[in-house]
């Protein structure tokens, strides 16, 4: 039911289509986490693929190497599991995912410091995929002009709008609370970090938008 | 006059973000078996056992004599810590190697992607416990309390063979 109210308050953006589609998925999870909660663990198989890149790209915004990242959403998710009956809506689900895999992933950073302080030099090195070489992995013109932009902004915005890429539109207000990003009277604001980022964009005669 | 960074989300930031979301999925995308990974982990449905996170990965025996690469993983509950030393064999299969702490005589389940059935083996007084001839894949280790001690059963992470 949230989410008929969280669609139709994204009404500026969306269509009629696009509220259904909201309100579809919406039932869709509702669904698998009720099966979920009587015990068929097997039914979140669905969720686990449509939200994995987003935790993902959480652990990986927090600096943590592939390997440490990959095990710290499968944490998440066993920990889930023990959880399922404090989650009360899709929206509370995306978020509460999102919030653990953020401390999860403080957890195992703080830990890999204290075992190898060497180390710690090494993981804040990493919070962006390939810095540099990226720009030549991307086939598309348009990708490659919005990457340069990108990393033009500070780190604090690039680890945000990795997160926010991510997360589809029915869950935006619920993840950004849980990110600390402001929300306007009508649902999630873009905010300075996107703001930034679309002004470099409309200076630049490469983005076609 | 209202910022820009107060207005709300509109269809060209979507387009922006969408995009976004496709340049991070060419650059850093998530490994091929996580969902995969995640999706076993969790069909094992004991939300009661006492989960042990993996605390350290250590990789030996690189490099030249790649035959006899081994991995060492610790997984660490409150309750006791596992650690296995993963090695590969000549003939494709792997050896484990692994240890309780603190050590007692219990039965130590490798769970293994279907249609591999699960082989069960008790650690020694040591806490000593061998599993050979295992096929690569996705697995999970499971440490079985005594059946007439309450204390919940502990489990690992899925990880990789």
């Amino acid at each position: 039911m949230a989410a008929v109210a969280l669609g139709s308050g994204e009404a500026g953006t969306g269509s009629a289509a696009a509220d259904r589609s909201v309100t579809d998925r919406a039932a869709r999870v509702g669904a698998c986490l009720e099966r979920a909660r009587s015990g068929e663990t097997s039914a979140l198989g669905e969720i686990v693929r449509e939200l994995n890149p987003l935790l993902w790209h959480v652990a990986r915004g927090e600096g943590l190497a592939a390997e440490e990242a990959a095990d710290v959403v499968q944490t998440t998710w066993l920990e889930l599991v023990r959880r399922l009956h404090d989650i009360r809506s899709p929206q509370a689900l995306t978020s509460w995912l999102v919030t653990a895999t953020r401390r999860e992933a403080w957890r195992v950073r703080e830990l890999s410091r204290r075992k190898d302080p060497d180390g710690a030099a090494r993981l804040a090195a990493v919070p962006d995929p390939a810095p540099g070489p990226g720009e030549q992995l991307l086939a598309d013109e348009q990708d490659q002009v919005l990457w340069q932009h990108v990393q033009r902004l500070p780190e604090r915005c690039r680890k945000l709008l990795r997160v926010v890429a991510h997360v589809s539109r029915p869950d935006y207000a619920a993840v950004a609370q849980a990110l600390g990003m402001p929300i306007g009277s009508i649902g999630p604001t873009r905010g300075r970090c996107l703001a930034k980022l679309r002004e470099m964009l409309r200076a630049d005669p490469g983005w076609s938008r | 006059m209202t910022s820009p960074a107060d207005l709300p989300l509109d269809g060209d930031d979507q387009v922006v973000l969408d995009r976004l979301a496709g340049i991070y999925a060419q650059l850093d995308p998530p490994p091929a078996d996580l969902d995969e990974r995640v999706t076993f982990a969790i069909a094992l449905d004991d939300a009661d056992a006492e989960l042990a996170r993996l605390s350290r990965r250590l990789m030996a025996g690189s490099g030249a004599r790649s035959t006899e690469r081994t991995r060492t993983i610790t997984f660490d509950a409150d309750s006791r810590a596992v650690m296995i030393t993963v090695a590969a064999r000549p003939d494709g299969l792997v050896r484990i190697d692994g240890w309780l702490a603190p050590a007692a005589v219990l039965r130590v389940e490798l769970r293994l992607l279907e249609p591999e059935p699960p082989r069960v083996v008790l650690a020694d007084s040591a806490g000593r416990f061998v599993f050979d001839g295992v096929p690569h894949g996705i697995a999970q280790l499971l440490v079985h309390q005594p059946a007439d001690d309450a204390a919940p059963r502990v489990i690992t992470p899925a990880f990789s063979l």
